[in-house]
Formats: C-alpha cells, sequence, structure tokens
C-alpha cells in the first residue's frame, strides 16, 4: 500500500462539486482510476479540473469543498494498491 | 404644463487631485447638476483643442473630469497648471453645441429584466416587489404606469460614457425638484441582459453587454448602443453611438413593435431615428418643458 | 505560426495598450506588467510595442511551425521545449516542429512570451490588446485556446543576433518584493474616517481569487466613511458618489477595495481613495490570489522619482542587449 497525493495547480478556491446542486466528484473510500476528476480550483473565474494521478482509493479529502487552497497544497490523499 | 425654471447652480472651487503619477482627476462638484455637466464638457473640448503633448485620454464625466498623460513626456504637475489655465479660460455662458436627439425604443417590464431580477431578489431592498414598484413607492408615484410616465415625459441628456464601452449616463432633463432618485442594488447582480434601461442615483443607463450592474432594471430597447465591428448603419464612425450633449428620448413601445425593431437591428437595416438641433443651454434653463416640448417636436415631425 | 495546443488558465495578446479611447469607456488593456513586457521585447530584438503573450498561472502549449527566437520574463513558470528545460530572461532559439510547453507559475502570476517579430494579429484602434469585454484586439478578442494560430510578424527568422541576449540575475525586478505597493492617496480619501484612512495604510490586504485584468478585488478590514447627507445624484450609500472616471490603479471601495487595473471599467460611482503609482501596478499584477498587499502612501514627488528610477534601470538592460 502507498499514498499519492493531489495537490492544487495553482493558488485559488477547491470545489468538490461539478456546481452547487451536484453531487461531490469522489468520497472517501471511493474507487478511481487514473485521470478521474476529483476536484477543481477556481481562479479568476476560470475552473481547472485536478484529475486523479492514479488508479487507487480515496483516503482522505483534506479540504472543505470552496475552501481557499495555496499552489502545491495536498487536497485529496489516493491509496494504491 | 409646467412653467419651472432650472436655477443656476453656482460652482464651487474645482477640486484638482493627482490620481498616481499619470492621471489628474478635476470634481468640478460633489452634487449633480447641468451647469457642472456643462462645464466638464466645455473644459475637457478645450483640452482635447490644445492638443497637449503627452496627454493619451480626456474623459469627461458627469460633474468631474480626469486626464490620463505619459508622465515620460510631461510632468504631472504641468498637466495640472495647463488644466487650471484652461479651466480659468472656459467659459459656459455662450456655451452651445449641435446636440443629436435620439428616438429610444424601450419595452418596459419586458420578460429578460424581469427574469433576472427575480434571480436577484436577495440583493435588492425589497424582494418582495419589482424594480418598478420599488422605485415608485420611493419617488412618491401611486403607480408604475405613473412613475414610467415621468420617466418618459421629458428627455434625458447623456452626460458621461463609460462603464463598459458605449454605456450613455443620462440625467433628466427636468428641475431637480421633478428628477427621480433611486439607490443602486445593495448587492452588485453578477448578470444584467443587454441593452437593459436601468437606473440609479438620479441616471439612466443602457447596458450595451451582458455583464455585472447595480441599477434598477425597469426594461429593454431593441436597438444597440456598441457594435464593435462597426457594421450597422450609425456606427461608421465609431463602435459607440451615443456622445456626451446627446439627447435620448425613451419612447414606451408594445412587444410587437419591440420584435419589429429588433429584427431591422439584426438584420442590420435598422437606422436610427434621430434629428440634430442647436442646444442653448440658457433657453432650457429658462423652460425646460418647453423646450423638450420643441426638441421632440424636431425629432418626430 | 505558433499553434495552440493547450490554452492555458488565462492566456491574451497584449502590447503596451490602447489609448485614447477611455471617454468612450474602452479601457487601455495592455500588459499588466508592463515592466517584464518590455524586457521580453527587448531580449528578442523587438520594438517597445510589439505584442506578446501574456500567461496567467497555467501557461499555454505552443507548437511553432516556422524558426523562432522567443524570451521570456515575469512571474517563474517552468518551460520546457520538446522535454528541455528553457532559460528565463534569455532569447532561445525554437525550430519549427518544437513545442513548448509551460507549467504552473511557482512565483508570480503572469509570464511574458514575446516572439522576434512580434504576434501579428490584426491592430484595433491602434493597438494588438486583447479586450476580452467586448470582444476585440489578440485574437478573436479572446484568451487563446486549443487550436488558435497565431501568425508571427516579419523579422523573426533573421534573429541571430539577439541570440546571445540574456539580462543577468540583478538587474531583473523580483516578482514578489516583500514591500508595500505605493500609492498616492487622495481623490475621495476624505470621504473615509481617520480610522479607516489610516487603516488603508496600515492593514494588509489579501488578493481574492476573483482578481483579474479588470480589477484586483482585496480582502481585509472593513472601511468606514464618514456619515453625511449624499450629494445629489450620488446615490445613498455612503461609499456613493456621483459618477466618475476611474484612473488606472486607482482603489475603490465598494465595500472592500478593489484595485482598477488594465482591463478597467472606465467610471462609476464608487469612492476612490488612491491611486497605485505607475510602476507598482506592475508589482501589484505579479501578485498571486491569497498573497497579502499593503499600501505605502508617497508623495508625488517620490513617485515621479520611482518612475525615472525604473526608467533607468530598463534603459540600462535594453541598452546591455542587441537590438
Amino acid at each position: 500500500m502507498a499514498t499519492e497525493s493531489v495537490t492544487a495547480p495553482m493558488p485559488g478556491v477547491f470545489y468538490r462539486r461539478p456546481d452547487p446542486e451536484e453531487p461531490p466528484f469522489v468520497e472517501v473510500g471511493d474507487e478511481v482510476t487514473e485521470g478521474e476528476k476529483v476536484g477543481l480550483v477556481g481562479v479568476m473565474k476560470n475552473f481547472h479540473d485536478i484529475n486523479a494521478p492514479t488508479d487507487g482509493t480515496i483516503a482522505a479529502i483534506n479540504f472543505e469543498n470552496e475552501e481557499a487552497v495555496e499552489a502545491g497544497d495536498e487536497v485529496i490523499e489516493i491509496e494504491t494498491a | 404644463m409646467s412653467d419651472a425654471r432650472i436655477e443656476r447652480t453656482e460652482l464651487p472651487d474645482a477640486r484638482y487631485e493627482h490620481g498616481g503619477d499619470d492621471h489628474v482627476f478635476v470634481e468640478l462638484d460633489e452634487s449633480m447638476s447641468f451647469d457642472a455637466n456643462f462645464r466638464a464638457m466645455a473644459i475637457t473640448q478645450q483640452i482635447r483643442e490644445r492638443d497637449i503633448e503627452g496627454i493619451n485620454e480626456i474623459a469627461p464625466a458627469n460633474a468631474s473630469y480626469m486626464v490620463q498623460f505619459d508622465p515620460d513626456v510631461i510632468r504631472p504637475e504641468s498637466v495640472l497648471g495647463e488644466l487650471r489655465e484652461i479651466a480659468a479660460e472656459t467659459d459656459i455662458e455662450e456655451y452651445s453645441w449641435e446636440t443629436r436627439i435620439i428616438d429610444v425604443p424601450v419595452l418596459f417590464r419586458d420578460p429578460w429584466t424581469h427574469e433576472t431580477l427575480m434571480e436577484f431578489r436577495d440583493r435588492h431592498q425589497t424582494p418582495d416587489s419589482t424594480d418598478l414598484e420599488y422605485s415608485a413607492e420611493l419617488n412618491g408615484f401611486d403607480s408604475v404606469e405613473a412613475f414610467i410616465d415621468a420617466f418618459v415625459s421629458a428627455p434625458h441628456m447623456v452626460t458621461m460614457v463609460g462603464f463598459v464601452p458605449g454605456l450613455p449616463w443620462c440625467f433628466q432633463m427636468v428641475p431637480q425638484e421633478d428628477q427621480m432618485e433611486v439607490p443602486k442594488y445593495k448587492q452588485p447582480r453578477t448578470d444584467t441582459p443587454s441593452r437593459t434601461i436601468g437606473f440609479g442615483g438620479a441616471f439612466s443607463v443602457i447596458y450595451p453587454v451582458q455583464g455585472a450592474g447595480g441599477y434598477q432594471m425597469y426594461g429593454r430597447t431593441p436597438i444597440e448602443v456598441l457594435d464593435v465591428d462597426q457594421e450597422l448603419p450609425g456606427f461608421e464612425e465609431s463602435m459607440v453611438f451615443p456622445n456626451p450633449g446627446d439627447i435620448l428620448n425613451y419612447r414606451p413601445v408594445d412587444r410587437e413593435e419591440y420584435d419589429a425593431v429588433r429584427e431591422r437591428v439584426e438584420a442590420g437595416t435598422y437606422e436610427y431615428d434621430t434629428a440634430t438641433a442647436e442646444f442653448e443651454p440658457d433657453e432650457f434653463f429658462e423652460s425646460p418643458y418647453e423646450y423638450n416640448e420643441r426638441l421632440s417636436e424636431v425629432l418626430y415631425e | 505560426m505558433m499553434r495552440i495546443l493547450e490554452g492555458g488558465t488565462s492566456t491574451t495578446v497584449q502590447d503596451l495598450g490602447r489609448f485614447g479611447q477611455y471617454h468612450i469607456g474602452m479601457p487601455p488593456s495592455g500588459a499588466m506588467d508592463q515592466f517584464s513586457h518590455r524586457v521580453a521585447n527587448a531580449l528578442v530584438g523587438n520594438d517597445e510595442d510589439a505584442a506578446a503573450l501574456e500567461m496567467t498561472y497555467q501557461g499555454s502549449t505552443i507548437e511553432f511551425t516556422e524558426d523562432a527566437v522567443i524570451a521570456l520574463t515575469g512571474a517563474e513558470m517552468p518551460v520546457e521545449l520538446d522535454g528541455e528545460p528553457v532559460p528565463m530572461y534569455s532569447a532561445v532559439r525554437v525550430e519549427a516542429g518544437q513545442t513548448l510547453d509551460a507549467e504552473f507559475a511557482t512565483e508570480g502570476a503572469r509570464t511574458y512570451l514575446a516572439v522576434a517579430g512580434g504576434i501579428d494579429v490584426p491592430e484595433v484602434m491602434g493597438s494588438r490588446s486583447t479586450y476580452t469585454l467586448v470582444g476585440i484586439g489578440g485574437l478573436e478578442g479572446r484568451t487563446l485556446q486549443e487550436g488558435d494560430e497565431l501568425p508571427v510578424g516579419d523579422g523573426g527568422a533573421d534573429a541571430e543576433a539577439v541570440l546571445g541576449n540574456s539580462v543577468a540575475e540583478e538587474r531583473v525586478a523580483g516578482v514578489a518584493p516583500e514591500e508595500g505597493v505605493r500609492v498616492i492617496v487622495g481623490l475621495f480619501d476624505y470621504r473615509l474616517t481617520d480610522e479607516s484612512r489610516a487603516e488603508l495604510t496600515d492593514a494588509e490586504w489579501t488578493v481574492t481569487p476573483e482578481a483579474d485584468r479588470v480589477g484586483y478585488r482585496l480582502e481585509g478590514p472593513e472601511l468606514d466613511f464618514v456619515e453625511r447627507e449624499q450629494p445629489f445624484g450620488a446615490g445613498t450609500d455612503p461609499s456613493n458618489v456621483v459618477d466618475v472616471g476611474y484612473p488606472i490603479g486607482s482603489i475603490q471601495l465598494p465595500q472592500q477595495p478593489i484595485v482598477v487595473m488594465r482591463d478597467a471599467v472606465t467610471g462609476g460611482g464608487y469612492a476612490t481613495v488612491g491611486t497605485v503609482i505607475s510602476t507598482d501596478r506592475d508589482v501589484l499584477a505579479q501578485r498571486r490570489t491569497h498573497e497579502t498587499v499593503s499600501f505605502e502612501a508617497v508623495t508625488l514627488e517620490e513617485a515621479v522619482e520611482a518612475r525615472t528610477a525604473r526608467n533607468e534601470r530598463l534603459e540600462a538592460i535594453v541598452e546591455s542587449l542587441d537590438p
């Protein structure tokens, strides 16, 4: 078992859902595949996809929806098999 | 017909301020008046005629004006000196200009601004009424109809263009005691339909493009005030139609006429209904209602 | 030709700006960090007002279909050319068929990419600068996206002379200096209470995620206006004035401050309380979302001196380079 982190590529606001009415992209325990969208970072009204770097299971989501993130912040942790 | 006059406004000493090292801002009065606006227009016209090297932007506003310059070419103190000199030499007593009187058809209570204003009710002073209902009550009118009648009963003069390209700020051409005032939204909206007729402070506006805005929304015009491609008739000289000093005559239309005009605008065949006249401030101040009547005759005959 | 494979967060074509149209509501647009933009052009031997790319936060991926000479300045952004790192502040040869790939900026917000010959999009009202709100200038008046093609101006192919050009590190202004951003307090500052007027320059302000080319929206302590009977036409809120023109760099106060930037709304009815001086707008333009900024009050004389010092620094850089 190993853990890989998903980092915020730029400073902005972290979004766990595509829009306020929709369910979150992922929850802790969800299986994800490499390249799957797991969140968004918004800055200047642009939204940047955050994708899983690997197949695995979501082990932790370290930020709330709409919380401020810095570039390099580890927003999500994925446990790989 | 009222025989009211518009009293001339004695302007205070102008206030000169440096906006960084490359702008000078000049406030002619804290309050809005035709005198302050006409003086801003007259002075900025003089600045333009002097063609001072280094000055890039000359922007008249409602009761103030601003210039932007290249501080590597002309020093800020020199700009300020030039402006004071020009102001001292500018007398608006004999100031008059050729004005355009423009017919602006308006569909009041249109479905588009209505949908938008309902969407942003939580940012408004009165969540339970419309912008028009709120404005009518605030200004002591019994009904929305009576408020609209007052809004269109006298033309509105363009006193400033800006915010975004082509947006005219207009001041209704009546004595101050007959002018209406409304606050802006408590929190600006993130959306306003293009061509919305708005009102805030004592100014009516036409929003050229869809976007943020804070003015009360009353209706929508089918005609454009901005054409960036300059393809529509009337935009040959500039991508912006209204100029300071123009006079807009808002005219209520029904949905059928709105659609018909809009169709012609979109086909590129709509010609603005305009007329020109020499605008004489003295005559206007002396009997504004009668003067407006004459302007209206020039336009519609 | 430069073919865009990935647009990035917000990449636009900018030159020094579009002047003479403020009175119809048209802001100057142009490079947010004018110093870095000028240095980029100087490195590749362009005129100072040649059009270059302004890449914000995440840069673009660009395939060159012809030989070119480029230079990168401004925010630190890891950039690779066919997998090899590209030094910043140097003229670099690019061969036809090579792909330039820009990552996220690691320090600062805006990186400039100049190409010898300039980016040859049509001028609109005397400028190639992009103004997205009404969609003019640059490429179709918008930010770049996948599939776009940018023509490069003549002179790009014969730029052998500039290939040795680079700017020594000590000459390059830090993109995120610790010192304050200098302002001339004024315009409607008298509308603030004494406490709030002091707070403007004492407080640390945080750059919000909305801060963009139109305005830098900041967050910090609440500032209060002196209560008064509002002048006729101003509107009822104490922050309202009879609508005025906003200087570029002016700090307006709807509630929290917004510093008006180069795609400015040109006027409006909120009190402005000071103006960031021309040199330090470049510095502010490199502040990232969530970073802080504090304002330092200076006199007009100090602002003029800062401008002179900047001009001398720029001149020294330009003179050290081959044209």
